[in-house]
């Protein structure tokens, strides 16, 4: 994968774990499938990816693990949103619509002229 | 009791080891796979499609535990050091609380270090830069200064003639470079107004034995420095910027010195001076090998490497004996072999040579800082442990609730180093003012001083003791906690009496150790102050109050000759007699103490000296003097006249001598009408009058002889005025210099200035001396009795049960006083017993700064013995008080 891509999808990453958090807590496998239904499969192609970047997000303490029991009665470890990662979550998510915004409206730009 | 916030975590840290940040990783990875398996067996897949599909999904199963690893293990190391910075920090603000809640002892330790530290940085520093630290020069242990000594002639500082410096430079091999030099105030002349500046004449290879090249131009060598040459000078750096400016181009230019056109060669570096800090200008000697009288220069040498200053020193009193034989005549040796005298060459190493003079006295000021350290970290000891027995029932508290032993102790230690970093910022400061009011104050009279700054080192040393001993004291409690078995007496405070013992003994001996130190340096700064006082009160054989003296060298280009100088001088007398205020005056050519003093050897007709007098009598001191000196300085005329107006040249040749000399042959006015000669010349002169002795040179030294002789027969173009006024003497002063310039405008006056200060600069460095000295003693005292204080505090309030109960069933309060304060005074006792047996050891280091006091003296150790005693009993009069209000039920109430 290119650098540019991975970068982009590493940051997009970043952001859909905290919208997936944002519902409430829940296990990487959660996410996973969270992620997978709301982007139809598109951004995780391989599963694996995402561990290291709920542990990246752990880390810089946007959210925070907690080892608990799934829906299923198996012990799994449940990432939660904190405080500070909500806030990130806010400004990630309205920088990302504006640059996105923008980025998709040059794209569709028939015309060369500036004005 | 309130807990520290960070004390809650304690209980609860995680313990993340490398295994368990793997475990959890593996069992994270683990549920992934398993509940993807789940999914893919429920959507129809065989298990062992569901588990090939669910790790194909998944990706790099192995490069995915590993990143996952490294962010938790970066993750578990930077939550370890935050909390362990905030831990720290918890136990700070815990600390300054705590402290908070006792002000007073923290102040007390607080200050108690900082003037340790501040007081010892201060010393090391100044002791450092004027006896330690390399001269700033290339090489400087090589350096040697060369001198000569004749004892049996009193010659114990002997300069070297030119045909010395000669012989020296191309005869000792060790030397690799051999110079000479000699000071002289020059005047600078040609500009608005003639100039005193200092300089020093020096042979051609001066520079390079110092091993210094010029900022600007090139130095003089041996080329220069022959007699009938261009007069070339070098200027030093402070020299260039204040008369030019630092101007790129004053190479080439001429300037007048003593008004001889002298053109500058070259200017050395910012900070280059010798062998004093003032010097300005530097000509080259002249030197003449065929020279062979005048002793005034000094030799300095640069040796070759590897050679002993011992083995240089034998050399050059080899070549010493060798021209003492050819030059026998000279010095009268005839009928000995220079082999059989004590001549010898004077060889010293250059830093020594320099310093030799304070050396001593810094040496034992440095000694009285480290006792006062010393006594500040005992000081801190017993505040310290004094504390720690106060609280330790808290401490037992924090264990049973959990702590462990190591974290109270870093509690504790942090205490500690809270309370050691206050006092070693004060410290800092204190030490830096210090130096800077005493480099200011001694600028003059201490060699190097413009070179002492705080030394960094001794301050990281300085800091490292005091930090390092409240580690040692913060863990005090500690260890005595570990002794303490038994929970439930810590906590409700009855302790063994054996414990309670072990910690009073200790308290005890510091308190013991501390007045014994103390009464040590009291002992030492009270000798010295008596010998300073004892100075100050040594009859002089002269009165400088009220005299004002300035040195006037004749423009040589105005004034030639014999007659030219008499009645300048005469004229210059005559015009300052005139100026308002002013009651006698006179001209010579030296003044006590300001200098010009010149030492020969001398002969009596129809006498040999006195075998048995000290060597210091076969040389007196001459000074040339016009009418009226004895009457200026006050000093008495016993037999015989002043000289007058028919002592001229071509007249009868007279002299007058004083008491030490002429009573090395004669009783009373048995001198008058004797003859006598000077070695360097052949005129025999009349004894015309016998004058009062005089100290001249060092106040502490018995008055040597001297002998006066006329101006008029020994003219000069060089003496000093000497004016005695009444009243306002700084307006005399003004008003002479005026007298001066309107008779001869090309006359220096900068250095007009009163006798006193000349006398009291002779004695600085015993003054400075005596006011450390003295400062370091009440310091000890100071400290010693807040030590007193602070443990019979204790000792009071751990009894205070006791002695309530006791007043309780009917013991007089007064009785209680009288316990305390017998109990204080006991520890005083052997304190300043041991203390007295320590400075009858110690004071016999001092003998050479004393001065008519015997090391031993009994008022000075009696009196400060008992002084010393009296603050001890003192300090203990408040805890004693406080035993007498002892109150039962607060007592009681307590448990």
């Amino acid at each position: 994968m290119a650098d540019a891509e991975t970068d982009l999808l590493r940051s997009s990453l970043d952001l859909l774990i905290l919208k997936a958090l944002s519902w409430g807590p829940m296990h990487g496998y959660g996410i996973s499938e969270w992620i997978e239904g709301a982007t139809d499969s598109l951004l995780l192609l391989e599963e694996g990816t995402l561990y290291p970047a709920l542990h990246r997000l752990e880390r810089r303490g946007w959210i925070s693990a907690e080892w608990g029991v799934s829906d299923n009665n198996r012990r799994a470890k449940f990432y939660k949103l904190s405080t500070a990662g909500r806030a990130r979550f806010r400004v990630e998510s309205s920088v990302w619509h504006t640059h996105a915004g923008a980025i998709a409206a040059a794209l569709k730009r028939t015309s060369q002229a500036a004005t | 009791m309130s807990l520290a916030p960070g004390w809650r975590r304690l209980f609860r840290l995680p313990r993340f080891s490398r295994k368990a940040i793997e475990q959890d990783v593996d069992d994270e990875l683990a549920f992934h796979l398993a509940m993807r398996q789940e999914k893919l067996r429920r959507l129809g897949h065989s298990s062992a499609s569901a588990q090939a599909n669910a790790i194909a999904r998944f990706g790099d199963h192995a490069r995915v535990r590993e990143e996952c690893l490294t962010i938790d293990q970066q993750y578990v190391r930077e939550m370890r050091f935050m909390e362990w910075v905030e831990s720290i920090l918890s136990d700070v603000r815990y600390a300054l609380r705590t402290l908070r809640r006792a002000p007073a002892f923290a102040a007390v330790v607080v200050i108690t270090l900082a003037l340790g530290v501040g007081a010892t940085t201060a010393m090391f520093s100044l002791v450092d830069g004027i006896l330690l630290r390399p001269l700033p020069f290339p090489e400087p242990q090589r350096l040697v200064r060369v001198t000569q000594a004749y004892p049996e002639k009193g010659l114990d500082r002997w300069g070297l003639s030119h045909q010395n410096v000669v012989l020296y430079r191309d005869q000792v091999s060790d030397y690799a470079s051999f110079a000479a030099y000699w000071r002289r105030a020059m005047t600078l002349s040609g500009r608005a107004s003639a100039e005193r500046v200092s300089g020093v004449r020096v042979t051609g290879d001066f520079f390079d034995v110092l091993g210094v090249k010029p900022v600007l131009g090139h130095v003089f060598g041996r080329d220069e420095d022959r007699p009938g040459v261009e007069n070339v000078a070098v200027i030093g750096y402070g020299f260039w910027q204040s008369h030019f400016g630092g101007d790129a181009h004053v190479i080439g230019t001429v300037i007048h010195l003593d008004d001889i056109p002298t053109r500058v060669v070259a200017v050395m570096p910012r900070g280059f001076a010798f062998p004093r800090s003032d010097i300005q200008v530097y000509t080259p000697l002249n030197l003449d090998p065929s020279r062979r009288f005048g002793w005034f220069t000094t030799g300095i040498a640069r040796l070759k490497a590897g050679v002993s200053v011992a083995h240089a020193s034998s050399q050059t009193t080899g070549v010493m004996w060798n021209w003492a034989r050819v030059n026998a005549d000279l010095l009268s040796l005839a009928s000995i072999r220079p082999e059989a005298t004590k001549m010898h060459a004077v060889v010293v190493p250059l830093r020594e040579a320099m310093t030799s003079d304070v050396a001593r006295p810094l040496a034992v000021l440095q000694a009285a800082v480290v006792v006062l350290l010393l006594i500040a970290i005992a000081n801190i000891a017993t505040l310290l442990s004094s504390r720690s027995a106060a609280r330790r029932a808290e401490l037992a508290v924090r264990t049973a609730l959990g702590a462990t032993r190591a974290r109270v102790a870093r509690q504790l230690v942090t205490e500690a180093v809270v309370l050691a970093i206050g006092g070693g910022v004060l410290g800092i400061a204190l030490a830096t003012l210090t130096v800077r009011v005493f480099t200011r104050a001694n600028a003059a009279s201490l060699p190097r001083i413009d070179e002492v700054g705080v030394d960094w080192r001794v301050l990281g040393f300085a800091l490292v003791v005091t930090i390092g001993s409240g580690i040692l004291f913060g863990l005090s409690p500690v260890l005595e906690l570990a002794r303490s078995r038994r929970l439930a007496d810590d906590l409700t405070g009855t302790h063994k009496q054996s414990a309670r013992g072990a910690a009073r003994r200790f308290n005890n001996a510091l308190i013991v150790a501390q007045l014994a130190l103390s009464v040590i340096l009291l002992v030492s700064a009270g000798l010295v102050l008596k010998s300073v006082r004892q100075l100050l009160h040594t009859n002089l054989g002269f009165e400088p109050v009220g005299v004002t003296t300035v040195a006037i060298p004749l423009p040589p280009a105005k004034y030639a000759g014999a007659r030219a100088w008499t009645t300048a001088f005469e004229q210059l007398v005559h015009r300052a007699k005139a100026v308002p205020g002013v009651r006698d005056a006179a001209a010579a050519s030296a003044v006590p103490y300001v200098g010009g003093i010149n030492t020969d050897g001398y002969l009596i007709e129809g006498r040999t000296p006195p075998a048995n007098a000290g060597s210091e009598s076969r040389q007196v001191t001459q000074t040339a003097t016009t009418t009226g000196f004895f009457g200026t300085l006050g000093i008495p005329l016993r037999y015989g006249r002043d000289f007058n107006a028919t002592d001229r040249l071509g007249s009868l040749p007279v002299v007058i001598v004083d008491d030490a000399f002429a009573s090395l042959y004669w009783k009373g006015a048995d001198a008058l009408g004797k003859r006598m000669r000077l070695t360097g010349d052949t005129t025999w002169m009349t004894i015309v009058g016998v004058v009062g002795s005089v100290r001249d040179e060092d106040v502490a030294a018995e008055p040597r002889p001297h002998c006066y002789l006329p101006y008029a027969q020994w003219p000069n173009n060089w003496a000093s005025l000497i004016v005695r006024s009444g009243g306002d003497q700084r307006a005399a002063s003004a008003a002479i210099a005026g007298a001066i310039r309107e008779f001869e405008s090309g006359i220096p006056l900068d250095d007009i200035r009163p006798l006193t200060n000349a006398v009291s600069a002779a004695l600085d460095n015993r003054r400075m001396t005596e006011r450390l000295l003295g400062g370091f003693a009440a310091l000890a005292v100071l400290l010693a009795s807040v030590g007193i204080y602070g443990v019979m505090a204790l000792y009071v309030a751990n009894r205070q049960r006791e002695f309530g109960i006791r007043l309780a069933i009917g013991a007089e309060p007064r009785s209680l006083v009288r316990l305390v304060l017998s109990e204080g005074f006991a520890l005083a006792v052997i304190g300043v017993a041991l203390g007295l047996v320590g400075a009858l050891g110690a004071t016999r280091w001092l003998r050479t700064l004393l001065y008519e006091v015997s090391p031993t003296d009994p008022v000075v150790f009696a009196t400060l013995a008992i002084g010393l005693l009296g603050v001890a009993v003192a300090s203990c009069y408040a805890p004693a008080r406080r035993a007498a209000k002892a109150d039962p039920l607060v007592a009681l109430r307590a448990e």
